[in-house]
């Protein structure tokens, strides 16, 4: 009794922010017990299938003591964890270094890619769900209903070679799609590893013009194909709320129509968050098919290449990372959701 | 009378004469495939690679000169084999599973939800590349991840109906004229419990197609030869660029209508059963 009482005095964004933190724990633990299993599930001897066809019979003896492969599942699995706990993700045969600074090279990319992008897909899904809801029975309404049930039969990949077809081919006005930045520019020094950013920290316009450029494609893929769920998802939330009785007694009292869209849109926010979140992550996947098109070299990339080259360790520790970084978006979004809404109680 | 009437909503309603339509060309491309398809679906012919579409090459030929609409035609059945078996399965398990978990309410039951809920929380692509590529890229390699999909999305289903049904009276009088639990769990309850079900299910043969076809286009999937819709589209993408736009539009194409075709058809099936439940009288 005493410790509830201790409990409820604490502020609310802090019971909330504890509570995800106590979920996280069990949830990576079970993560790590995926990406451990996966490689499991492999067919003869992990350490060689690991090191791949060239590796001496010595090298492959070390990896089995190191995986602990002479010892029962479980403690393979503790050593397994006890190596992620110390940051050690094992070593890529194919690019011969360690996998976790390949991944943490190959993050910033990813990321900035998925931030422009589910920025869009929910601003514009959201605009267009308010729109035509606002104007309802207009063409507009009528084009926002078909986009936004077409727009989930669309292939990401379909879109982004279309685009690349008709913007570079064809009418030349985008770049090539090979990379993140013309090949004749200097990478700016890496500060936050957002090219846009550090291009704009080190002063060097022309770098910023030639990766927003190159930013276009893939996020206009990326937001033309997910675009659509937001719009569908934001408009049966908004008009609920748009044909509310609040909304109705603001208009009679002669509120002006921006601020009760305003309003509506506020008391709307809490499941357009939830998807957001569940839209960022499923962008992760995305990603994989979108820098594929482009060459982008992010993880999505990456992980394409392991899986291509059976490189076994480094696609564990993609699932790992992409996983995690999951969840920790997912976990912030339920801390977000519940800061929004003061109806839930902690 | 009835027939009448009921003929002419069917054609007040173009979205479902659209699904409909889409429906009967990809079943007549699967059962006549061999007869439409004027070249064998994997029958490479170098001296013809590249040509754009033509009279003797109807959507063009590829890099080794296959026929592209005679794979496209052959692909329907690789890539709806697929999305059927993955959503047959997911329904033999998902299904029983919702009920069990719905109708005993314990411990067992909230440990399998908190699992469904695990799995569903991994990326669906990343986890689905990652598994493809360990079991081996096989077609029953995409229907698993397909299923690990699916299984806990039928489940979830039916476990909200079940829940709901389960205090109704009707059941309550079951009980009393001595049903037992198995019988008023699959004679009474399921019936009622399947509208949903029924509703999902197009839409999740869709969603599977999709992403085997996102799969195949990196390499995780079913491999060349194979005629697959999404192989087709990755083995044109280079030429893309070289504005060579046949190879991966055509099967591109195909991944949309057919997709196109079951969200259709999973809409109007909502549509028949919102309107139908509330206005049927029983």
């Amino acid at each position: 009794m005493r410790t509830r009482d201790i409990w409820r005095r604490q502020p609310r964004l802090l019971r909330i922010v504890l509570i995800r933190l106590a979920l996280i724990v069990p949830q990576m633990f079970g993560v790590t017990l995926v990406a451990f299993l996966l490689i499991r599930l492999l067919p003869g001897d992990p350490a060689r299938l690991i090191l791949g066809n060239f590796a001496t019979d010595e090298s492959i003896a070390l990896y089995r003591e190191k995986l602990g492969l002479d010892k029962d599942v479980w403690t393979q699995f503790a050593i397994y964890v006890g190596n992620i706990l110390k940051g050690d993700f094992g070593t890529s045969p194919f690019t011969s270094r360690p996998i976790l600074e390949d991944l943490a090279d190959r993050a910033p990319a990813t990321l900035e890619l998925i931030l422009y992008a589910v920025i869009c897909t929910v601003g514009l899904g959201v605009t267009i769900a308010v729109v035509s809801v606002v104007k309802r029975g207009s063409p507009f309404d009528w084009g926002a209903r078909i986009y936004g049930f077409a727009a989930g039969a669309l292939p990401d990949f379909l879109v982004a070679l279309l685009l690349v077809f008709v913007f570079f081919y064809l009418l030349g006005w985008a770049p090539a799609p090979f990379g993140r930045l013309d090949l004749m520019l200097n990478t700016p020094p890496q500060v936050t590893g957002f090219l846009t950013i550090d291009s704009l920290i080190a002063g060097d316009f022309e770098a910023f013009r030639s990766a927003a450029g190159r930013l276009i494609l893939p996020v206009l893929t990326i937001t033309i194909v997910n675009a659509g769920a937001v719009t569908k998802m934001a408009h049966s939330v908004f008009s609920e709320i748009w044909d509310s009785p609040i909304v109705g007694h603001m208009r009679a009292c002669g509120v002006p129509e921006q601020q009760i869209v305003r309003a509506a849109l506020r008391n709307s926010l809490p499941p357009i968050i939830s998807v957001s979140s569940f839209i960022l992550g499923f962008l992760l996947g995305a990603a994989v098919l979108v820098e594929t098109i482009f060459s982008w070299g992010g993880l999505g990339q990456y992980a394409v290449q392991a899986v291509i080259n059976s490189d076994y360790a480094a696609l564990q520790g993609f699932v790992l990372v992409a996983s995690a970084f999951i969840l920790v978006v997912y976990s912030v979004a339920d801390i977000l959701y519940e800061v929004v809404d003061p109806r839930i109680r902690t | 009378m009835a027939s009448a009437r009921s003929s002419r909503s069917v054609f007040a309603r173009p979205g479902l004469v659209i699904g409909l339509g889409l429906l009967a060309l990809q079943f007549i491309a699967i059962v006549f495939a061999p007869w439409i398809a004027p070249f064998p679906p994997t029958e490479a012919n170098p001296l013809d690679s590249l040509q754009p579409p033509n009279a003797v090459h109807w959507l063009g030929t590829d890099e080794i000169g296959m026929d592209i609409f005679s794979r496209i035609v052959f692909a329907t059945r690789v890539n709806l084999l697929i999305g059927f078996a993955a959503v047959a399965l997911s329904l033999g398990v998902g299904v029983p599973v919702g009920l069990l978990v719905g109708y005993y309410r314990g411990l067992p039951s909230a440990l399998v939800m908190r699992f469904f809920d695990f799995i569903q929380s991994f990326p669906v692509f990343v986890l689905g590349m990652a598994l493809v590529a360990v079991l081996g890229q096989e077609i029953w390699s995409v229907v698993i991840v397909l299923c690990m999909l699916f299984v806990p999305m039928f489940a979830r289903i039916v476990r909200a109906e079940v829940l709901s049904l389960r205090e109704r009276p009707f059941i309550a009088a079951a009980r009393c004229s001595g049903a037992g639990d198995f019988a008023i769990m699959f004679r009474h309850i399921l019936p009622n419990a399947m509208t949903p079900v029924i509703v999902q299910v197009s839409v999740s043969i869709g969603m599977a197609i999709l992403l085997t076809a996102g799969l195949s286009f990196i390499g995780a999937g079913v491999r060349l030869p194979s005629p697959e819709w999404g192989l087709m589209v990755s083995s044109g993408a280079q030429q893309m660029i070289l504005g060579i736009w046949w190879i991966a539009l055509f099967p591109g194409l195909a991944i949309v209508l057919s997709v196109l075709s079951f969200a259709l058809l999973s809409d109007e099936a909502k549509r028949y059963v919102d309107t139908g439940r509330g206005g049927r009288a029983r």
